[in-house]
């Protein structure tokens, strides 16, 4: 199995932890994810001329040498998806091309890492890779971007993929109504008392369903979850200690890894009582 | 709610046609006011006007009340309402309609501060570095000091990197933004063609006077 690589740009910065346990889960079974040379970011949310977007993400796909695209980021896959939606459209495809040095052909398939798992590696798979069932229960949060607007992964609206990977690997979904609300992430430099208010919603709800941890998709939701929480627990005055994972990280826990090597001592939420009741 | 009485003036028929002509205003007109975007939103509850009222708004052509309006700025682009609304219209894509325009017009504020630095750290160096990201906007933005204990725990983590995540080569990046200086061009000189043009009939009755 071998997939082009998007990592985008929070893996170089805040989404280093993400980034080491992709690394070592991924090697470890057996599917390459080669780099995208010189990538450029996708524009998040933040750039706000749309054609402007979809060219960043037209460069990115058309230089993905005929393998479908894996990235690690709702943002990112989201931007890859749109972009690739929206270039059906023949005019603006010319108008982008016209800025491009290799062309944009709209083959290329962007897939999330956790469509990669799911989908093309198999869960039954993945279940015989676990070496130590995890006898945890865990959030599945899924954010927004994953299955909105253009996934045709899994369902907007009570999506199954991630609690279905918790399940193979030992550890217990837990029901969670808020699996795809919006955790505020894009608007937590600009907006911050809203993005807490978005944050603290889903924290008191995961607190609430009796869960260990919660595992996330994204590195926006894991920043506003993990490295925010602190400033839910003081605005609102309340104690949540809730860890936030990966679901690479849980993955590797399950396969055996240590938490150095998946770098889950860079949470700002520590671990150390998920990573006691799993007995590692 | 506070009801107002809607002025003729206040309407504005070229920033209707403007907004009704892009593909996602092109379904505005069957907008048949369920709410069920106003519903699904997570932060209608601090807007403005939330989404149900401003795709009304669009459609009445109130220019200024929907380009000053916190309501498309504040919106996360979560699409819980895009991918429910029963009439296929997909309001994060009119949000992000308007922002261009807004910012064309020259609106000022804190989200469209961000943006501007966003997009000129992507075009000068291909990624969005955080830390550049977070000391350029601070500059900008002096109530992000209240942030910096944040940054720091960060930093603390080895998150933040102070080195600066670059493409080999962005000269290719400086056509793709160029792309967007284009249509802000091309929308603005629509808008004057269209203002002056108004102008004249209006100047006429009164030369007659």
């Amino acid at each position: 199995m071998k997939y082009s690589y998007y990592p985008g740009c929070a893996q170089h910065g805040t989404a280093v932890d993400y980034r080491k346990s992709v690394e070592a889960v991924f090697r470890s079974l057996g599917i390459e994810l080669e780099e995208v040379k010189n990538w450029n970011c996708c524009g998040a949310l933040h750039v706000p001329d749309m054609t402007v977007r979809a060219a960043l993400s037209a460069r990115t796909l058309a230089s993905s040498k005929g393998l479908d695209m894996a990235t690690p980021c709702n943002l990112c896959y989201s931007n890859l998806m749109r972009a690739n939606a929206a270039l059906e459209e023949g005019s603006l495809k010319t108008r982008v091309n016209e800025a491009l040095t290799v062309k944009y052909d709209g083959n290329t398939k962007p897939k999330h890492l956790l469509e990669v798992i799911v989908k093309d590696y198999g869960l039954t798979k993945l279940a015989e890779k676990v070496k130590k069932p995890l006898k945890i229960k865990a959030v599945p949060y899924y954010g927004c971007l994953l299955t909105r607007p253009e996934n045709k992964f899994d369902s907007p609206e009570n999506p199954k993929s991630l609690d279905n990977l918790i399940a193979s690997l030992g550890a217990e979904p837990v029901k969670y109504y808020y699996k795809t609300k919006c955790c505020g992430g894009p608007i937590l430099i600009t907006n911050e008392d809203l993005a807490l208010e978005l944050a603290r919603d889903l924290l008191i709800m995961a607190k609430d369903s009796g869960a260990d941890c919660m595992v996330v998709t994204c590195p926006m939701c894991h920043l506003q979850l993990d490295a925010k929480q602190k400033a839910v627990e003081k605005k609102y005055n309340i104690k949540l200690d809730m860890p936030i994972i990966y679901f690479t990280q849980l993955m590797g826990l399950a396969m055996g890894f240590t938490c150095d090597e998946l770098g889950m001592g860079k949470h700002l939420v520590p671990c150390d009582k998920l990573i006691a009741k799993i007995g590692r | 709610m506070k009801k107002e009485i809607i002025l003729v003036e206040s309407r504005d028929p070229a920033f209707q046609d403007l907004v009704l002509s892009t593909p996602v205003g092109e379904k505005l007109a069957t907008c048949m006011q369920c709410g069920i975007c106003a519903g699904s939103c997570p932060v209608s509850h601090e807007m403005d006007y939330n989404p149900r009222q401003l795709v009304r708004m669009v459609q009445l052509g109130l220019k200024n009340e929907v380009l000053n309006s916190n309501t498309i700025w504040i919106c996360t682009s979560c699409f819980s309402c895009s991918v429910r609304c029963p009439r296929g219209i997909r309001p994060t894509e009119l949000m992000e309609t308007l922002r261009p325009i807004a910012i064309a017009e020259g609106i000022k504020n804190k989200n469209e501060r961000f943006d501007g630095v966003f997009s000129d750290v992507v075009r000068k160096n291909g990624r969005a570095s955080e830390f550049l990201l977070i000391s350029k906007y601070s500059l900008k933005e002096p109530e992000m000091i209240k942030q910096a204990p944040f940054g720091l725990s960060l930093f603390l983590k080895g998150k933040l990197p102070l080195a600066v995540d670059k493409m080999e080569n962005t000269l290719e990046l400086d056509t793709i933004f160029k792309l967007g200086e284009k249509v802000e061009k091309k929308e603005k000189e629509n808008k004057e063609n269209k203002e002056t043009g108004m102008k004249t009939e209006k100047e006429e009755p009164e030369t007659d006077k």
